[in-house]
This record gives structure tokens, sequence and C-alpha cells, in this order.
């Protein structure tokens, strides 16, 4: 096969999966900017019918998002620095074979994936509980501080270091600390981004901790505000009527700060591979 | 250069290290902050009342704090995870004083004794104990959920309202259609709202609701006792006449071919679009729908009303009323007798005005005795968890807003009756929609399907 | 020890957050769990409740269909996808297109299975509107109980994608580009680096991916409870959301919390099977 038509092949395949991918988006960002009836024609919307911000005007009136944009901004960044910098600094004690005992601790930190949330969801709120960390943030931030799949992924990534790096590092007397801050994380850049960016979506999306763990409105985050209007019961006998625009309005409200962060992150995992394919 | 980059580094690490310890010590201590006590406190577990903002729920609380003379603390839980969110706090041993909760749960709590009886307070009640404030077929209603129908353990929250069918009455007009009575006259509205309208005659979600047909035959929505045992009665022989006229309209498009998998918010947004002439849904929603419409200019004859349900052959007819959402009482809660003080609270006009128009000086103010809605008391529709209380002293200084109300409420009145359900509802539930559904689908003949539902009912013990 | 001091945070967290609720579940699964008051012990009789519940069985077999077909093709699609991103020489295109396609793990079930139900409804839908003008009468995909278990597979690999795909995209970085290099010096078409270099080097975040998929297999949970509905209902409900029905549409804890103890160990067992079988003998 000649390299023009392969490169034409291959571009109309990711153009056709992407253009499904796009269909989601487009469709909430045109319903969120209709008006309250032309959002709630039935049908895949493409374009605004009967284009008008009462959508996000309606949000705005209704929900103060200020105070659950901030207290989601705490718990996410905070969150994910904190996760990002002890996952990294368990995957990098894991990826040593001087560990005694790391089959053990591997195994133990495996387990914990396998865990389904609801069998531990009651003993986890009375162990929050216990700890007098009910309806505070730094129950959010805490939950989550480590991640059997953050450590495991970060473990790869230091594994793929070529040994020789280390080898020459240790010669000049280099204890572990200065061998994990001097030499693994500035070589595991692509995959401290992506730990970084999967566990900040993780966190942002997260709902069902928060509304375990949190009691007072003034600590709910984003999505739980936005929830209560999203994820409205439609078999109760009342409620005030939330229009399709409204909801897609909430739902692009919560999306947009990760599609915006998302580039920051993106720079890493890509640059390598163009600086890779660039020296044709 | 690497050196360079390496402090740069360390440095970013350290300081995101202190900022975090920072914010965790700030948080910690706004938690403390706030915690001094000679005033008891009230503490409320709920999914629906309140307002809808974090400012608002605080002047809720003390709105209600105030009437009271005590602290209040408001837990609310978005509704999709409230049941989830009252299990963890009650069995961690959180001290909560009254729980928000439905009638198939009550039944639950109340079986296993983790709630009050609340019979002998209601009935010394001045508020509570007075039948023009809580009639009686509200209490007869919550003993559905009493073991053995002894004893009544919770309050209700508000007037749960019925489900019937919703009609474009201008349409009706239009078209010179008389009141349908019988499955055949209906099924003669949804052929000319096909015809001279090109809309579908009915929507659905799967099964919801489709009792104002079955009322046809008189059969009831739930479980009924029959001889000591319970029985489903969707899931006999006479409901056998009703999923074949279901499964005629689905074959000749008058049914919406999308009811298998729609939400109770797509049948609205077909209604409200007029591609649909009539579907089942709550009396409260009447006036909602109308009022959308007319701020919306959906067409300005668009007119929704709610019609009676076809009637049995002995004239009389069925709507199911909606599972009640009630107030109870934990049976570790530390102030009962201030929980019931609130219970009783609730339904006085105070409590009514704020569960319905919301809080003063946030949602409404009153001007020489008339009350005037708010911007935010406008979008939030008269409803802060009580739009309708049950009181029949309650009369709502906005009428303007309640087009089709009285007409609605009055069918749920007139034809309303609580369905039984128990723990096994759910599941039981399930197997008759799935097969009902086949059968309107034409996949199954309906007596057959019916035949399906019952084995399948014995065989995991939802019915004797 | 400075390994140890690395993994003493990671170590307290497990053992405060994780294993200590899960050995009070334990306790829950053997007791009669009612929320307030008395919790008399039952000895097995909530694991034998739930053993003898043919519901179990029923989904515990869908779960084995569906995570397979989600396993297969949520395997080999994002190699795919990550292989053919690489091959995009345009910078700006191809952080496009990796965007977009990481667009759908943004968006919570609930807003994407709606969608799909939409695209797929028998009337209004986008589908089957393709469908018709092609002369193809409307099908009702998500109510026909074999279909919907193949559109759950799908729209599951769909969503997810652009997640494990991000993972391949970070291992590709760090392939060493030598390697291309001496390959093109011995005149290697594209074709070949990509069969005999960049697979081979994925072989190890391969390994991971499926691991970490296997792991995830039983917990299918969020994708039906949004898309079933009641006609497919017995063929795409899943062991969790028998969990889920059964401790909080029932109330009954302790069998729920026991029927969760024996997923965990089914995963137990499937993860240490696919370790034999696939060898791995570092993870």
């Amino acid at each position: 096969m000649g390299n023009a038509a392969f490169v034409a092949i291959n571009l109309l395949f990711l153009a056709m999966i992407a253009s499904t991918m796009i269909v989601p988006l487009w469709n909430a960002v045109a319903v969120s900017f209709s008006s309250d009836l032309g959002s709630m024609q039935p049908g895949i919307l493409m374009w605004p019918r009967d284009f008008g911000f009462t959508g996000y005007t309606s949000i705005w009136t209704v929900l103060d998002l200020w105070q659950p944009f901030e207290n989601s901004v705490i718990v996410s960044v905070v969150g994910t620095t904190v996760h990002v910098l002890f996952s990294a600094l368990a995957g990098y004690a894991l990826a040593q074979s001087a560990l005694p005992m790391r089959r053990t601790i591997t195994v133990g930190i495996l387990v914990t994936m396998m865990i389904p949330f609801e069998a531990i969801m009651i003993p986890f709120y009375v162990t929050v509980q216990e700890l007098g960390l009910l309806n505070t943030l730094t129950a959010l931030i805490l939950s989550g501080m480590v991640s059997g799949f953050s450590i495991l992924l970060m473990r790869n990534f230091f594994l793929s270091i070529p040994g020789d790096v280390f080898e020459s590092a240790r010669m000049d007397g280099a204890g572990h600390f200065r061998l994990f801050f001097q030499i693994c994380m500035p070589l595991s850049k692509a995959g401290l981004a992506t730990v970084a960016l999967f566990e900040f979506v993780g966190r942002w999306n997260n709902l069902l901790s928060t509304v375990l763990l949190i009691n007072s409105a003034s600590k709910d985050t984003l999505q739980v505000a936005l929830n209560s209007l999203i994820n409205q019961q439609s078999s109760t006998s009342s409620g005030t009527l939330i229009t399709t625009n409204v909801k897609m309005a909430g739902i692009i409200i919560a999306v947009l700060p990760l599609i915006l962060a998302y580039p920051f992150a993106q720079k890493y995992f890509v640059k390598g591979i163009f600086l890779g394919s660039s020296k044709e | 250069m690497m050196k360079k980059a390496l402090h740069r580094r360390v440095l970013t690490v350290v300081s995101a290290s202190v900022t975090a310890a920072a914010l965790l010590s700030q948080a910690g201590l706004a938690s403390a902050a706030g915690a001094s006590a000679s005033e008891p406190t009230l503490s409320i577990a709920e999914g629906v009342i309140g307002g809808k903002n974090p400012q608002e729920n605080t002047a809720f609380a003390n709105a209600i704090g105030q009437a009271l003379h005590c602290k209040v603390q408001l837990i609310n839980t978005s509704t999709g995870n409230y049941d989830q969110k009252m299990m963890a706090m009650l069995a961690a041993g959180q001290k909560i004083d009254v729980v928000y909760t439905e009638g198939s749960t009550l039944a639950e709590l109340a079986k296993a004794g983790e709630v009050t009886n609340l019979q002998g307070m209601i009935q010394k009640s001045k508020v509570l104990g007075n039948p023009k404030v809580v009639p009686q077929w509200e209490w007869d209603n919550i003993k559905l959920s009493s073991p053995n129908g002894k004893g009544i353990y919770a309050v209700p929250v508000k007037y749960q309202g019925a489900l019937m069918a919703i009609v474009r009455e201008d349409w009706m007009k239009q078209l010179k259609l008389s009141p349908p009575t019988t499955l055949s006259q209906f099924y003669h509205v949804f052929e000319v709202f096909k015809q001279k309208k090109g809309a579908y005659g009915l929507t659905l979600a799967s099964l919801y609701d489709i009792e104002p047909f079955m009322s046809a035959v008189g059969v009831k929505n739930g479980y009924v006792q029959q001889g000591g045992k319970l029985v489903i009665p969707y899931a006999t022989s006479a409901a056998v006449p009703v999923y074949a006229w279901l499964h005629k309209l689905y074959v000749n498009g008058l049914l919406d071919p999308n009811f298998v998998t729609n939400s109770t918010a797509d049948e609205r947004n077909l209604f409200l679009s007029s591609r649909v002439g009539m579907f089942v849904y709550w009396d409260a929603w009447v006036p909602m729908l109308n009022n959308l419409a007319a701020t919306q200019g959906a067409g300005a004859s668009f007119d929704a009303q709610a019609l009676p349900p076809a009637l049995g052959p002995n004239g009389k007819g069925l709507v199911s009323k909606g599972d009640t959402s009630v107030f109870a009482i934990p049976s570790n809660a530390p102030n009962k007798a201030l929980a019931f003080k609130f219970l009783e609270w609730w339904n006085t006009k105070p409590g009514e005005i704020l569960g319905s128009l919301g809080v003063k000086g946030i949602d409404y103010t009153v001007k020489n005795g008339t009350y005037l809605l708010t911007t935010a008391g406008m979008t939030e529709n008269l409803d802060h968890g009580d739009p309708e209380p049950i009181s029949s002293y309650w009369k709502n200084p906005f009428p303007r807003m309640q087009k089709g109300y009285a007409n609605a409420r009055a069918v749920g009145v007139k034809y309303g009756y609580q369905p039984l359900i128990n723990a096994n509802w759910n599941n039981a539930q399930q197997i008759i929609w799935q097969y009902a559904d086949e059968a309107i689908l034409g996949r199954l003949s309906p007596s057959a399907a019916v035949a399906k539902m019952h084995a399948e009912l014995l065989r995991q013990h939802y019915i004797g | 020890m400075p390994l140890y001091a690395m993994l003493l945070p990671t170590i307290a967290y497990f053992l405060i957050f994780t294993y200590y609720p899960l050995a009070h579940a334990v306790v829950i699964s053997m007791q009669q769990f009612n929320l307030i008051g008395h919790r008399p012990f039952v000895g097995m009789r909530n694991f034998l409740a739930v053993l003898a519940d043919p519901n179990f069985w029923s989904s515990f077999r869908n779960t084995l269909v569906l995570g397979t077909g989600i396993l297969v093709i949520g395997f080999v699609a994002p190699i795919l996808i990550a292989l053919s991103l690489n091959e995009v020489m345009q910078g700006w295109l191809k952080r496009s297109l990796q965007m977009i396609i990481y667009l759908p793990h943004l968006f919570s079930w609930v807003v994407v299975g709606g969608l799909w139900i939409q695209l797929l409804a028998p009337d209004g839908g986008l589908v089957n509107a393709v469908l018709w003008a092609l002369g193809i009468p409307p099908v009702q995909f998500m109510s026909d109980p074999q279909l919907a278990r193949w559109v759950i597979i799908l729209v599951s690999v769909w969503k997810d994608m652009g997640f494990n795909c991000i993972i391949y995209l970070a291992a590709i970085v760090g392939i060493n580009p030598a390697l291309y290099e001496s390959a093109r010096v011995d005149g290697a078409h594209r074709w070949h680096e990509i069969i005999y270099i960049t697979i081979p080097s994925l072989a190890r975040t391969m390994q991971v991916v499926a691991l970490l998929s296997i792991m995830g297999l039983l917990r299918l949970f969020d994708q039906i409870y949004v898309m079933r509905n009641a006609v497919i209902e017995p063929q795409v409900n899943v062991l969790m959301t028998y969990v889920y029905d059964q401790g909080f549409q029932q109330m009954n804890i302790g069998q729920a919390t026991a029927s969760a103890l024996l997923i965990l160990t089914v995963t137990l067992f499937l993860t240490l099977f696919t370790r034999r079988l696939i060898r791995y003998d570092t993870v």
C-alpha cells in the first residue's frame, strides 16, 4: 500500500470515530443555548432552537455556583497534588527490586482495586466518622489519597526508565529520595501528566463520596450542586420544572473546566511523540 | 540547566504541600466553628424540602429554628442518593431527629422497629389529631406501611397527588371530541389526534402509568389482599384486554414507539412540543405544564387538562396515588418531643407557607397583608417541599399559577387509591413491566405474557 | 529504610480507609443488619441466601457475557486508535483528534447513556433515521434483548476508549527513538516499524491495561443502571446492579454486603487465573 493511501485511510478512520465523539458535546452545547421550550423538542439537536441564554441565566439565578465551584477547585487541585505525589512515591518504591516483601505489598495494593465500593460504603462512612472528619473538605481530599491504579501506572513508568540512568546516579552516591526527585520525576512527565489528568477528572466528577461525607450545603462541590438540578427524580409528584436547556447548561458548566485543563496535561504526553517523529 | 529545572520542581512540590497543609487545617477549623450549645439542635435528614442553594437552605433552617426555639441542622441530599446517605448515617449510629422517607422504605424501617410509633401522640395532638388538617384517608394510606397494619409510624410531608391521564384540552375542543370514558373511546381520540394533528395519541414510560386504562377492567396496581394471600392484579387474566388494547395502539401507530426507553422527562417534552396528545402524569404537573407553555409561547391555545380514568363495568374508575412521602422519627432520636413539635408545625400555616412559598424576604415579601413573590420565589414555583399542603384550612395565595389544578386534584380525590406495595415490589414490578412491554411490542400474546408473569412471580416467591 | 518511608503514606491509607472498612464489611455480611439497634449474628446465612437466589446467578451470567465483550473489544480498540493517532504527522490535528476521542470520558454515564438511548430510538433517533434513508425499517435497538447487549458493549468501549488510549500514547512516548532509527537504517516500512517495534514495546502496558480491565470486569454498574429498561433487564442486569437493588431498594444490607464480598472473591480468582495464564512475572 502506498504511503499516501495509508495516511488517507488512517485519517478517515480517525475522523469517523472522532465525529461520533463530538456528537454528545455538540448536542449539549446546542441544547443549552436553546430557549426553554425549544430545548424540549424531542430528538438530537445539532443547532440551537430559538437561540438564547436562558439555560445559563436560570442556573445562576437558582443556584449560587461560586461557593461550590471554589470547593471543587480546592478538593480537585489539592487532592490531585497529594495523590500524584504519594502514588508516585509508592510506585517508585515498588519498582525497586531491593524492596523486601515487595510481592506481598503489591498484592495488598492490587486487592484494594478489586473491592466494590458498595461493599465497604457503610464501614467507610463509619471510619470517616470515627476520625472526626465528617463534613470536612479534608475528608474529601483524603479519600482517594492514593489509588492502586495510579501506583501501578507510576511503577510501570519508572520501570521503563533505562537502568543505566540509575546506575550512574547511584555511583554519585544518590539516595532514593534524591533519585526519585532528581531523576525519576523529570523523566516520567508523561506518566505524571497521565495520572494527574485521570485523578483530576475523577475528583472533579466525583459525586457519591461527596454526597456521603458532606452535610452542609456550604461545603458541597459543583457536581453535587448541579446534580440536584440535572438528576431531579422524575417520579416525584412535584418539583419545579427544570427544562432541558438548564440541565445541559449545567452539564456544560461542569465539564468546561476539564476541557480547558486538558491541553495542559496533553502537552506532556503528546510532545514526546511529536519530537520523536519529527526527527525524520 | 538540569539543576535549575530541578530546583524549580522541588520548589513546586514543596509549595504545593504547604498549600495543601494550610488548606487542610483551614478546612478543619471551619468545621469546628459554630458549635456552642444551650438550645437543643433538631437534626433533619431530607431530600426534598428546603431551598435551591446553600444560602437559602441556611435561611430555611433558621426559619424552622426561630419558630421552634432551637437550632436546626438540615442535612440535605439530592434525591438520587438520598437513601444511600440515610442508611449510612443511621447505620453509623448518627443521631437524627427527623428523617424523610417514602412508603416502601418506611415499611422496612417500621418492620425492623427503627422508627417510632407516633399513633398515641398523633391522637392527642391538636394539629395532627384534627381530621381537617390531616384527613383519615392519609393515615389509612400511611398505615399500609405499618407492620400488620398496626400503628402510625410517620406524618405526611404534603398532599401526594395521583397519576392521571393529561390531555391537550385545546385539541379536544377544536376537534369536537367528548371526554372518553371507555377504552374504545380513548382509542377514537388517539386516532383523531393522529389523523388531524399528526401526533401520537399516547406516550408512556414503559408501563408508567397505565392505571387510568386498567381502570376499565377494575384492576388495581400493586398488590391486593385476597383471601389472606397477596395477589398482583396486573399479572392476572383480568388485565389481558388492556394489554391487547395497548398492543393495538402500538401496531396502529397511536402509541409512541419509544415508550420502552422513555423517561418521564421525555414524555413531558413530547407533550409540550405537540408530538403527543396524552400522557399519564401527576396532577400537580397540569398547572406547571400550562405555565411553561404560556410563558414560552407554545401556541397560545395550549391547554393541558386532567381526564377521569376509563370507567369499569360498575361505573367506577381508578387512578393510583403516589407513594406517600413522609417524615418519620428514628427510634434513637435524641429529641423526640421536639421532633414531633416540628411535624406538627409543618402542618400549621407558618410551616405550610415555608414549605410552599419559601423563606420570607428571599422568596416572598408581605405588603399590607398581600403576598408578593420575588424573582427567586418565581423560579422556584411555590415548591419548597410542600407545594400542596394537605390541610383543608390551606388556601394558596397565588391561584393564578394553578390553571387546571383544581380539576386535576378533583380527579385524584374522586378516583384515587393508594396501591399496596412492599419491599419486594420493585422486583415484582420489573417482571410485570418486562412481559407487558413485550406483549405491547407484539413479541408475546397478552395471555402468554400474563402467564409468564404469573409463573415468574411465583418462582421468585413474590406472590403466594 | 527510605523505601518504606516512601510507602508509609500508602500503606497507612489502605489500612485505615480500605482494609479496616473491609474487615468491618465481613462482620456486616454475617449479621442481620438492622440500621438501628441490635444486629444479631446469623453466620453464613446471608451468603447462602445469595447463592440460592436465581437472580444472582443470572446477573453473574450477564456480567460474564457483557464483561467478556467489553474486555476483548475494549482491549483492541484503544491500541488501534493509539497507533493510528501516532501516525498523524500534523501536531495540531493529532492533539485535537486525541482530545476529541477523550471527550466522552469526561461526561457522566447519565449524560452519555441518555444520549445513546435517544440516538438509537426508533422514532426520532439519528441511527434509525439513517437506516430509514437506506430503506431499512426502524430497529428497536434498546428493547431487543440480543441487540441491547451489543449496544451496551459497544457504547461502553466507545466511552472508555479515549482513556486507555492516553495510557498507550504516554507509553509510546517512552519508546526509545534509537530503535526506530536503526530500523529505518535497515530500510523497514512503516508497517514493519509498528509491528516489530511499537507493538512489542507496548507489551508491558498491555499487560497492565488487561489486568486493570479484568479487575474492573465485575464492577460494571453505572452504565447498566442508566441504560437498562424493563424489557432488557433480564439480559443486562449485572452483579453490581444486584448488589444495589438488594442493598438500597430492599434495604437488605447484610445480604448486599455478602454478595459484594462474593464478587470480590470471584475477582480475586479471576485475577489470579489471568496472571497464571499470561505469566506476568512482574506485575
